[in-house]
């Protein structure tokens, strides 16, 4: 593949993107949600 | 208090993994490369959808603002939905200028230029994590809401910018393709196919992630009340039992 650095990098940090969004997301309700009760 | 049902949610979840695997799968293995472009091109299958989608939060955004500020339709609902909605719209704009940067180098021989499209692009980013940056200033929920919902309609007069930008000034970017009729483009039907599968994963994640975000936006509300109400209880018992310091230290980092 040609300029493949580029186009399997591209795809890799958009995977990696979404994913430490997704996982940092649950993270934080699961805090607020911990932070609520103990309010 | 979410959005969609916690069923719903999941199943959307489910679909957006799925959509998001085919899309790498179309997108790298199975799409024609280029005759131009080659390869480098399959990267348009996540700047442009992601573009798109940025539009979509932005829109979202601006929107539930406006709704929020008009006094028939007023509901702090709508202002979660503008927060919520608006971090995705940051998301998805750092995600279409990395993929444009990377697009760029083999393309351009360059990872930024100064053109219209992407200056654009970058204000709109800053304008919006301005936007996200006011949402944490301390400040009464009803007026927090209120200069949040105007300074997102503010922003949001960058997205038209953004769009026709291409057409405004003479831009090293290209001008929109797929809904310029004049252009009569040809889009290979794989290829066109990846597109739209890339905005449909898109959308389904956008979706998803935006019910998880307003569930937040929901916990850290009422919490932020909750210790609102426990400061003043607290304030208003110490008051009636015990008399005021005579030396107060006050500093940073206490």
């Amino acid at each position: 593949m040609k300029f493949a650095q580029y186009v399997i990098g591209g795809y890799s940090v958009a995977g990696a993107v979404f994913l430490v969004y997704w996982l940092r997301l649950g993270a934080r309700i699961r805090r607020a949600e911990r932070l609520d009760r103990d309010a | 208090m979410t959005l969609l049902n916690p069923r719903i949610s999941r199943v959307l979840g489910v679909a957006a993994l799925v959509s998001l695997v085919a899309l790498a799968v179309f997108g790298l293995f199975i799409a024609p490369p280029d005759a131009v472009q080659s390869d480098a091109q399959r990267l348009m299958y996540l700047h442009v959808p992601s573009a798109w989608i940025a539009y979509l939060a932005y829109g979202v955004t601006a929107l539930s603002s406006a709704l929020y500020l008009w006094r028939r339709t007023r509901s702090p609902v709508w202002d979660r939905l503008a927060g919520a909605s608006a971090e995705l719209g940051v998301l998805f704009t750092a995600m279409t200028l990395v993929m444009g940067s990377l697009w760029g180098r083999p393309v351009w021989g360059v990872w930024w230029a100064w053109d219209a499209r992407l200056v654009t692009t970058a204000v709109l980013f800053f304008l919006y994590v301005g936007y996200l940056a006011l949402r944490r200033v301390p400040a009464p929920l009803e007026t927090r809401a209120k200069r949040c919902a105007i300074a997102a309609l503010v922003a949001f007069v960058d997205v038209p910018i953004v769009h026709f930008s291409v057409d405004w000034w003479q831009t090293l970017h290209q001008q929109a393709t797929v809904f310029t009729p004049s252009l009569n483009a040809h889009i290979h039907g794989v290829m066109a196919f990846t597109l739209w599968l890339g905005v449909l994963a898109f959308t389904l994640l956008y979706v998803y992630l935006l019910d998880k975000r307003y569930r937040l936006e929901t916990l850290e509300e009422d919490l932020e009340s909750k210790e609102l109400a426990k400061a003043i209880e607290e304030r208003v018992q110490g008051a009636g039992t015990t008399a005021p310091p005579e030396h107060v230290e006050v500093g940073i980092g206490r």
